[in-house]
């Protein structure tokens, strides 16, 4: 008996084998050949889709709430290859935010050919940035640019990474009459000229692509994230509204830094032809 | 090659002439076009000056904003509300500063001089470049309560300025990045260095310091300098001065750094203009400088993170004689820059 599911199991494994030798021998890569990565947000809130509005959802603590705004900032993205090697897409800098369709699939272009094993990125903008001039500061940087959808502190100069905010009946009414919470998170640790002092609430996420994102000339891969906005809750740290509800200094947002890092998840790539 | 070489030398000549005789003017006027002068005896600047050189035109721009209510939310108060030129560009006579609907804030306003030269922005140094700073004041609420999303659509939907960037930055566009340069290129051409003080520095005509003024320079190194360090008259940290705890509580670098260490620690302003720039403090609390000098020699607190050179020799405070004091307020009314409390350049347009 045993016997009979080894031979099986040999000759499949033998089959795999002679399969992906044989698609790789079919689909070599051009070292020339580049072309674009998309990386699809798909922000979710457990196993419910994310809707800004009265959506009831309902957190580990037992309390019910709703959302008015998801927003985070994603950059220092990094394709890591099968060989090892990482493609790096510095000075890039996008802001996902659940109001604007538009916003939630990204797009990395020019990316080498090659089977990409891995992905990273920051989430949230690097110190470098948040101490540069305003002539650095353009598109989804420019401080200027958010409106009433603040994703800067003016007074503490730098980007809030991430913010979930909408109400709860958790949140008693002698913190605010309306039942609102504003969870904020920023802090790239900056101080003195630059040296590392304030609360750093960078991090950075990285993510195994399980079967590969495979970047060919024809070949434009999706990588498709769940992201899971109870987590920023439920994560490592237990969240409660009704004794957390404002967050707006970097000290205060360490233990939602640490959630945000475990709300990605890969779910599928799509490596369609074109 | 020989010749381009000639023609570099004459080009190097002309330039620097025209540096050294820009420098030597008297008339403010006579120069429009010479924006950002590094004074002699001055340190190297710290603001990226290669990524956003100030130009006539971006000057310009930035007066025109600088002085133009239509950066707050009901188009009362400019920048130049708080920041009055006579003043070395604070907010005179007032405590704390008066912005919207009259409403008042918990801090005197900075002077705005030399900022070039600065690290960080505001008395809790709570924003690192010079391009951000304005942001803050917009955007507070007892300032000038506006979002600068909304002060960059009302610029775009005026007539006045789309020109106005267009000569600055080649088109008409209007957008954030642009807004805040021009604002940076005006106050950076805000450059306090011609006072009696630096004259008798640079050992140029008119640079005549009395007996008197030059006792308090002596007393002033002696007992102040740590601190008010350098051609700047500061080292740019942040201290707590031991001022008694009253008022709004504030806890000031500490409100950006939430570090318990910072906790009434305030910048350690320029004493450049000094003479002009009262109110003191960061909260306003002494109207004179015989008040400040009477602070540090008899009434320094000991209080959380008292900077260790105001406890020294088991006594708080600086060790200073009455005529010492009125030695250094001498000496401190000769950082008075008269050209450029009065410069034509910097007047509302």
């Amino acid at each position: 008996m045993r016997n009979y599911f080894a031979r099986i199991l040999s000759i499949l494994l033998i089959s795999f084998t002679f399969v992906s030798c044989h698609k790789e021998a079919l689909d070599s890569i051009d070292p020339n050949a580049k072309n674009s990565v998309s990386i699809e947000f798909d922000n979710r809130v457990g196993d419910q889709k994310m809707v800004l509005g009265t959506t009831p959802y309902k957190n580990g603590s037992g309390e019910t709430f709703s959302l008015t705004t998801f927003n985070y900032f994603v950059s220092n993205i990094a394709l890591k290859k099968e060989d090892g090697t990482v493609v790096k897409f510095p000075n890039q800098y996008f802001l996902v935010r659940q109001a604007d369709a538009r916003t939630q699939t990204i797009q990395l272009t020019d990316v080498p050919a090659g089977n990409y094993g891995e992905l990273s990125f920051m989430i949230g903008v690097d110190s470098l940035k948040s101490v540069g001039g305003a002539g650095d500061r353009t598109g989804v940087l420019d401080p200027t640019s958010y409106g009433e959808d603040g994703m800067y502190w003016s007074w503490n100069s730098g980007y809030l990474f991430m913010k979930m905010e909408g109400t709860s009946g958790s949140v008693p009414a002698t913190a605010n009459i309306d039942h609102k919470f504003w969870l904020h998170v920023g802090g790239y640790g900056g101080g003195w000229n630059g040296s590392a002092k304030t609360v750093n609430n960078l991090r950075t996420v990285t993510l195994p692509i399980t079967n590969q994102a495979t970047v060919r000339g024809n070949v434009a891969p999706v990588i498709h994230l769940f992201v899971d906005g109870l987590k920023l809750l439920d994560g490592p740290n237990k969240i409660s509204l009704a004794a957390t509800n404002s967050v707006h200094m970097p000290a205060a947002a360490i233990p939602l830094a640490d959630n945000g890092k475990t709300m990605f998840q890969i779910d599928h790539v799509h490596n369609d032809k074109q | 090659m020989k010749n381009s070489t000639g023609i570099q030398r004459l080009t190097w000549l002309l330039v620097s002439s025209g540096w050294l005789v820009s420098c030597q003017t008297t008339d403010p006027q006579a120069q429009p076009e010479v924006l950002f002068t590094q004074p002699a005896n001055f340190p190297q600047p710290v603001y990226a000056l290669d990524q956003n050189a100030p130009t006539k035109a971006g000057f310009v721009l930035g007066r025109a904003l600088f002085y133009d209510g239509m950066l707050s939310r009901d188009g009362s108060i400019s920048c130049a509300e708080c920041h009055n030129q006579a003043y070395a560009f604070t907010h005179h006579q007032h405590e704390v500063s008066h912005g919207i609907d009259n409403q008042v804030g918990t801090r005197n306003s900075m002077p705005i001089q030399n900022l070039a030269w600065a690290t960080n922005f505001f008395w809790d140094g709570g924003v690192h470049n010079l391009d951000l700073a304005p942001i803050a004041p917009i955007e507070n609420p007892v300032e000038m309560d506006d979002k600068s999303s909304n002060v960059i659509a009302k610029l775009r939907k005026s007539s006045r300025y789309p020109p106005l960037f267009n000569a600055a930055f080649g088109s008409e566009e209007i957008n954030g990045p642009r807004f805040l340069q021009a604002l940076s290129q005006f106050m950076l051409t805000l450059v306090s260095g011609n006072s009696r003080y630096d004259k008798w520095v640079r050992k140029e005509p008119g640079g005549t310091l009395t007996d008197e003024e030059q006792a308090g320079l002596t007393v002033f190194r002696a007992k102040c300098s740590s601190c008010h360090a350098g051609e700047l008259f500061t080292d740019n940290s942040f201290r707590n001065n031991g001022l008694f705890i009253q008022g709004s509580n504030d806890i000031g670098r500490a409100h950006v750094t939430e570090l318990e260490e910072d906790t009434y620690r305030f910048k350690v302003p320029s004493l450049r203009n000094v003479e002009k720039t009262l109110p003191y403090m960061h909260d306003g609390r002494f109207y004179s400088l015989d008040a400040v000098l009477t602070h540090y020699t008899e009434n320094v607190q000991k209080t959380q993170n008292l900077d260790p050179l105001l406890q020294q020799n088991g006594r708080l405070g600086i060790a200073l004689t009455t005529h010492e004091q009125q030695q250094i307020i001498a000496f401190l009314k000769t950082l008075t820059d008269e050209a450029f409390l009065r410069d034509p350049r910097f007047v509302e347009p």
